[in-house]
């Protein structure tokens, strides 16, 4: 039996069981603050010049950012990364920078689809990326950190503050959106490394400033983190195709500010 | 008790899940009454789930979707009502209780909603004690949710809906994952708060015997439409009906159809076995009586293929689950396993397949030790559908799904493709191939998995609970594959409390009590053994104790099982 047109008069669908953050059901914050705090048991890689080593949670604060939108996202991997310091304490470094990261990824990723009056909201997560930029990288120089290695190590932020400025922010944006997997899949990769590359750069230039690791450490940087990169992009395009096509697929309610 | 009073009224009710075109509620025009106990029964896939989602306004407010016309419940439109407003007149019981406890104990599970509505310490304090005795939960509010069996911690989802004292209390398939003896105290308390307090009550589910003894009205669902509606006399005593939309009847409607010709015209058909079991004296003692069926399992004489050596298992919580079982398994068996909730049906066949080593004993397959399995070999030579299918589904789609292990194993692209193909024709799944698993009615994704175990073409293949779910026609299909693998040489055994539906196919029945070995005996014997059934909290089908009155009406043997071999004791003689 097939309906063409029901007799009853279409009603405006909305969620309004009140416990939500800015569109978000607060279950999903749960939920997703959850695994991120399960993932920060997870090390994926040492850190050179300060030891620990680094959560695989970083490779879904995007995620959350996309999943939930810029504030929703921000709170519940914020959450999830401060439970995470207590709990797997292994894999924090300076906790309040690790849950600023959070933070300003999921701020980042949620910012890049955001229009009507949040059209202006990628300014702030680039602008703080400037900002810690000039600092990292000009302590750097200040330290004797040659230009030339001082760029090469901060390729993956340069790069994630280039594609966040240019229209490659929308268009991925467009991806995540996006009903081909490959697209979905490119762009969480490359939206991850984007959004990501901000939140680094700020934390870069705290702990450089706290920890001044010497100039030989920024020269070993140069291969290791474009690769660190690679694995966080490749952490959040495989776990987030299959969470994203799920939710699609389901048909659980779509927070308001999500980009997929 | 008023039941005229409108609790819940649908006015033209359609709704569309998103990314949908076809409709899951399509013109429900309905009213619930005060007091009443309305059952919702049809197929998997009819809406039942989406028609008691409604009630609460999680759908459309959580699902999202598109929605027509009007539901208002307790005076409230559900649309424009949040849903935290809802949840204070409209107390919901899902199929899986395990998805709705959160606390540590069971009082604080209780509290749990009343806390989140704001009701004052002394208030809630006074409702915990309240509620549970209503459900026959007293002596345990200080355990452990997961501690509970069942039966008890759908009662104690129950209680948690109760405390809340909403004017509706809506139980999605309630029973389904019941024993027989867990499903008839769940009915038994929910008659009870009907009868005696008045609690309006919406049932949806597949249990027609229980539905029959309890519900005031029916409404049949299919394709999201109600297609009938009426007493239980008027749905159950309809048979061909409920065929038409593959909605089992209760055996003892579904004996007297198949014998209506002997009843006065214009009976109604009996849809409650007390009715049934008075209406036999109706019926005349026919001179010859057909010949008894085969007694069912003739042993095999080749050599064991599975082999269980006094085995015990203690879990590290220190439940003993399994308490020194042995039998053998021949190869080309098929075996009922059948016990009370908690019996250690599970525990059992996880050993077959080194998912869980013996802490006593020993457990061989074709005379390897178990625990010297590799998962590869496991999977490939012995298949197991597990209790609960989500926790074995994890692709896309439901054909990557099924093709998923084939391609781990390494076989050719072309014999993958074959092997999804004619796995996905046998489960019925062709429509739904390129669905995600997890947007499918449960009934479906069990099918998936057990297509994806099929797949793989194992020498024995391990069902649990393979029907729980499922309507007759899914329950149907999943038992004619198993029949159809048994018949081709594999073996096959089936977990399950649904002994109506295992005549036909199982041969051999092992009853499990509290991790002992009741009984290993062929079905027709076991389904007799009254007392071995009660001791594991199973109940003989309507069939069976139909045929046992008979019995002892006529003085003759008559181990019956089915409608169908009871109606034959006359249509036999009629065809001569």
């Amino acid at each position: 039996m097939s309906l063409s047109q029901p007799s009853g008069e279409e009603r405006r669908v909305q969620f309004l069981g009140g416990a939500s953050v800015d569109g978000a059901p607060v279950a999903y914050l749960i939920v997703l603050a959850a695994v991120v705090t399960v993932l920060a048991f997870i090390p994926f890689s040492a850190v050179l010049g300060m030891g620990g080593s680094f959560p695989m949670s970083q490779g879904v604060y995007s995620l959350v950012g996309w999943i939930l939108g810029p504030l929703a996202g921000a709170v519940s991997s914020g959450i999830g990364t401060l439970i995470g310091v207590f709990v797997a304490p292994h894999t924090t470094r300076v906790w309040y920078v690790s849950v600023m990261s959070a933070l300003i990824t999921s701020f980042a990723a949620g910012a890049m689809a955001a229009g009507g009056k949040r059209r202006g909201w990628w300014l702030l997560p680039f602008v703080l990326g400037v900002l810690g930029f000039v600092v990292y990288v000009g302590r750097g120089l200040q330290n004797g950190v040659a230009l030339s290695t001082a760029l090469m190590t901060t390729f993956v932020n340069w790069s994630a503050l280039i594609l966040y400025l240019l229209p490659t922010r929308s268009l991925f944006a467009r991806w995540i959106a996006s009903t081909s997997l490959l697209k979905l899949a490119a762009g969480l990769f490359l939206g991850t490394w984007m959004t990501y590359g901000l939140a680094h750069v700020c934390a870069g230039a705290i702990t450089y400033l706290m920890f001044n690791w010497p100039a030989e450490v920024w020269m070993t940087l140069i291969p290791i983190i474009p690769v660190e990169f690679a694995t966080r992009g490749a952490i959040g395009a495989v776990i987030g195709t299959g969470v994203i096509a799920g939710l699609r697929a389901i048909g659980l309610v779509k927070p308001t500010h999500a980009a997929y | 008790m008023d039941i005229h009073t409108p609790l819940a009224h649908f006015e033209k009710v359609s709704y569309q899940y998103p990314h949908r075109t076809d409709f899951a509620l399509q013109e429900i025009n309905l009213t619930v009454r005060k007091g009443e106990l309305l059952g919702v029964i049809g197929a998997t896939g009819a809406g039942k789930t989406t028609f008691c989602l409604t009630l609460n306004g999680i759908v459309p407010q959580f699902y999202g979707g598109r929605f027509f016309g009007h539901l208002r419940v307790a005076g409230l439109d559900t649309v424009d009502t949040p849903i935290h407003q809802l949840a204070r007149h409209v107390g919901m019981v899902l199929e899986d209780p395990e998805t709705q406890l959160i606390a540590t104990s069971v009082e604080n599970e209780i509290a749990f909603a009343l806390e989140n509505l704001n009701v004052p310490a002394e208030e809630i304090r006074a409702r915990i004690p309240r509620v549970l005795e209503m459900v026959r939960l007293e002596n345990l509010p200080k355990r452990h949710p997961s501690e509970l069996s069942g039966g008890q911690k759908q009662r104690l989802a129950i209680a948690a809906a109760l405390a809340v004292q909403p004017d509706l209390l809506v139980l999605d398939e309630p029973v389904s994952q019941l024993d027989p003896q867990g499903a008839q105290d769940v009915f038994a308390v929910l008659r009870e708060l009907n009868h005696t307090m008045g609690m309006t009550i919406v049932i949806s589910g597949h249990a027609a015997e229980e539905l029959a003894e309890s519900a005031h009205r029916l409404i049949l669902l299919a394709k999201g439409a109600i297609v009938a509606e009426g007493t239980p006399e008027e749905i159950y005593g309809n048979v061909p009906l409920l065929e038409e939309y593959g909605v089992r009847p209760p055996q003892v409607a579904k004996t007297f159809w198949l014998v209506r010709h002997l009843l006065p015209p214009g009976a109604s058909l009996p849809v409650r076995l007390s009715e049934g079991l008075n209406r036999l004296k109706d019926l005349p003692r026919p001179v010859h009586l057909p010949a008894i069926p085969a007694s069912g399992a003739t042993r095999p004489s080749a050599e064991a293929l599975i082999t269980v050596r006094d085995l015990h298992h203690i879990y590290p919580n220190g439940t003993h689950a399994l308490c020194g079982v042995s039998f053998d398994i021949h190869a080309g068996e098929y075996v009922l396993i059948a016990g009370q909730n908690g019996a250690g049906k599970s525990t059992l066949v996880r050993h077959f397949v080194n998912l869980l080593q013996p802490t006593r004993g020993e457990v061989h397959f074709a005379g390897q030790d178990t625990r010297t399995l590799s998962t590869a070999d496991a999977a490939r030579r012995i298949g197991y559908v597990g209790q609960n299918p989500d926790l074995q589904l994890f692709n896309r789609t439901v054909e990557d799904e099924i093709a998923f292990a084939l391609r781990h194993l390494h076989y050719p692209a072309d014999e993958v493709r074959r092997r999804t193909d004619e796995a996905l024709d046998a489960l019925r799944l062709n429509d739904v191939r390129q669905r995600h698993p997890f947007s499918l009615p449960k009934g479906e994704r069990a099918r998936v998995v057990i297509a994806a175990v099929l797949a793989l073409q194992p020498e024995v293949l391990i069902f649990d609970e393979p029907t729980t779910g499922q309507d007759l026609a899914g329950a149907t299909a999943i038992l004619d594959i198993t029949r159809d693998l048994h018949r081709m040489g594999k073996t096959i055994l089936v977990i399950t409390h649904h002994l109506y539906l295992m005549p036909g196919y199982a041969e051999r029945a092992l009853l499990m009590n509290k991790g002992h070995l009741l009984l290993d005996a062929p079905l027709r014997e076991a389904y007799h053994n009254l007392a071995a059934l009660e001791r594991t909290a199973l109940t003989q089908p309507q069939a069976v104790k139909l045929a046992q009155a008979l019995e002892a009406r006529w003085q003759v043997p008559l181990p019956l099982l089915t409608p169908q071999e009871v109606a034959q004791c006359w249509l036999a003689e009629a065809t001569e």
